[in-house]
């Protein structure tokens, strides 16, 4: 290939690695396709996935409806794969993903469907065993539906639960109004262990935020960093009214965390705070009981 | 060594859909935030998204890449194809936010996987107009038509930042040999 097609193969190659071709641009590329756009365009692609991650917050929580949401049309979505769906076509390990399969409709999750089909089966066995014992089959002996688990959420409020119920020793603080007029009722506590380096924050009166203006972020003083710099605690969100319990998921090892405190950043949070905003500050005051 | 929540949700555990919401829940949501920007369509995509991968949980091959990059790149796929298929655009005043976002928040060990690491020191090795075309591209998911009007750019020379600073990231990386992504035949 001569260069100035390779500039432009490559100019192709990563516009659609980062942005996508129109169907002009895709057909260009095929004209200059020396064999290799395929791959070549599938390691540009792992290239910018791996670019996206680069200051993506490791604690961010998407909001808790969504994530109710997903699980429901997770269970939908997997419940209703049927076995024949799961086909020889499923990869077998080591085989790459094609860049022009990831959204075909992909092979079943087996487990649902097995799920279904061995439910089936027992209805089946059941009916058989009935038919055996009293030549009567009743339609109410195999109406009932086969009971199909839902997953279970595991809420920060359980978690919360499960953590101060653990042989873990935890420190708690109770959160006092920071330096926002407007958020004078915030209340709550927040509990830690540095034994299992969790935590949760429980808030009530912390108002819902406009996640596209601002986030609230969470910093950890404690005995081993200089107060100047605390320990970024991550972002998060507020998506409802009245008590909130939201997972403290530190980026740095915290020990001994002697204070928190929220701050009002802009969305996606900040490396230093200016501290213009203090929603909530907590002192560690006892272990939790 | 734990097997991975991609492979897990592929042969049958049922606690693997909760496990991969905890652990990538928050990161696909904030990849969805950072390039539409739109929390309500930011929400309709990261659903969308999460379908994408139940289906594609199967395809998911550690020696091509991290579970984590994985899950990135299944949802930018979608991103993108939310990004050219609407009439989204960054407003003049988000703008003015996304140029001045700082590009070093995640240094030392704040990082969301190794890939990731390694990119952001691969980025602080371009010069800074690679490293502001890539991030405006990858990050916000701003076109290269956008780029250009944003920072004043010839269009022509957007291009060339991103095809030389993604080709750099790339090398850098250890991704520029194309048979490392060849199919694997039985």
């Amino acid at each position: 290939m001569i260069e100035q097609n390779q500039e432009l193969f490559y100019d192709l190659l990563t516009k659609k690695a980062v942005y996508g071709l129109d169907e002009s641009e895709q057909i260009q590329l095929d004209d200059l396709d020396p064999g290799t756009a395929e791959l070549e365009f599938r390691s540009l692609e792992i290239t910018a996935a791996a670019i996206s991650l680069i200051g993506v917050a490791t604690d961010e929580q998407m909001p808790a409806h969504l994530q109710a949401k997903i699980a429901a049309d997770a269970n939908r979505y997997l419940g209703a794969v049927s076995p024949e769906n799961e086909t020889s076509s499923s990869p077998a390990r080591g085989r790459v993903i094609q860049s022009d399969e990831i959204f075909r409709d992909a092979p079943a999750r087996p487990w649902f469907g097995w799920l279904g089909w061995a439910a089936a089966a027992a209805a089946c066995i059941a009916l058989a065993v009935n038919i055996w014992f009293t030549r009567i089959p009743t339609i109410e002996q195999v109406k009932t539906p086969p009971k199909i688990e839902t997953p279970q959420i595991l809420t920060p409020a359980k978690m919360r639960e499960d953590l101060l119920r653990s042989t873990a020793s935890v420190i708690k603080a109770t959160w006092a109004a920071g330096n926002v007029k407007e958020l004078k009722a915030v209340s709550g506590d927040v509990v830690w262990s540095d034994e299992k380096q969790s935590g949760y924050m429980r808030f009530r009166g912390l108002p819902v935020n406009d996640i596209a203006k601002e986030t609230y972020q969470l910093w950890i003083f404690d005995k081993t960093q200089d107060k100047a710099t605390p320990i970024d605690g991550g972002t998060f969100d507020v998506s409802a009214d009245g008590e909130v319990v939201i997972p403290i998921n530190a980026k740095l090892k915290a020990q001994g965390p002697e204070m928190f405190a929220i701050t009002v950043e802009k969305p996606g949070g900040v490396v230093v705070s200016k501290r213009e905003k203090i929603a909530a500050i907590a002192k560690v005051e006892t272990a939790a009981g | 060594m734990t097997q991975a929540i991609l492979h897990r949700i592929a042969s049958g555990d049922g606690d693997a859909v909760q496990d991969c919401l905890k652990k990538y829940g928050g990161l696909v949501w904030s990849i969805a935030r950072k390039m539409l920007r739109n929390p309500e369509e930011a929400e309709d995509a990261v659903q969308e998204i999460f379908v994408d991968i139940w289906k594609n949980a199967a395809r998911f091959d550690e020696a091509k890449s991290s579970e984590t990059t994985f899950i990135a790149m299944i949802a930018r796929r979608r991103l993108i194809d939310k990004i050219r298929y609407s009439t989204r655009r960054i407003s003049a005043d988000s703008l003015d936010d996304v140029m001045l976002e700082p590009f070093t928040r995640a240094d030392k060990e704040m990082e969301i996987s190794l890939e990731a690491k390694e990119a952001a020191e691969a980025m602080r090795s371009l010069r800074p107009e690679q490293q502001q075309v890539l991030r405006l591209s990858i990050i916000q998911g701003m076109s290269h038509h956008e780029i250009s009007e944003a920072t004043g750019m010839p269009l022509g020379t957007v291009k060339t930042h991103a095809r030389r600073g993604i080709l750099q990231v790339r090398e850098f990386l250890g991704l520029e040999r194309p048979q490392l992504f060849q199919e694997v035949r039985a």
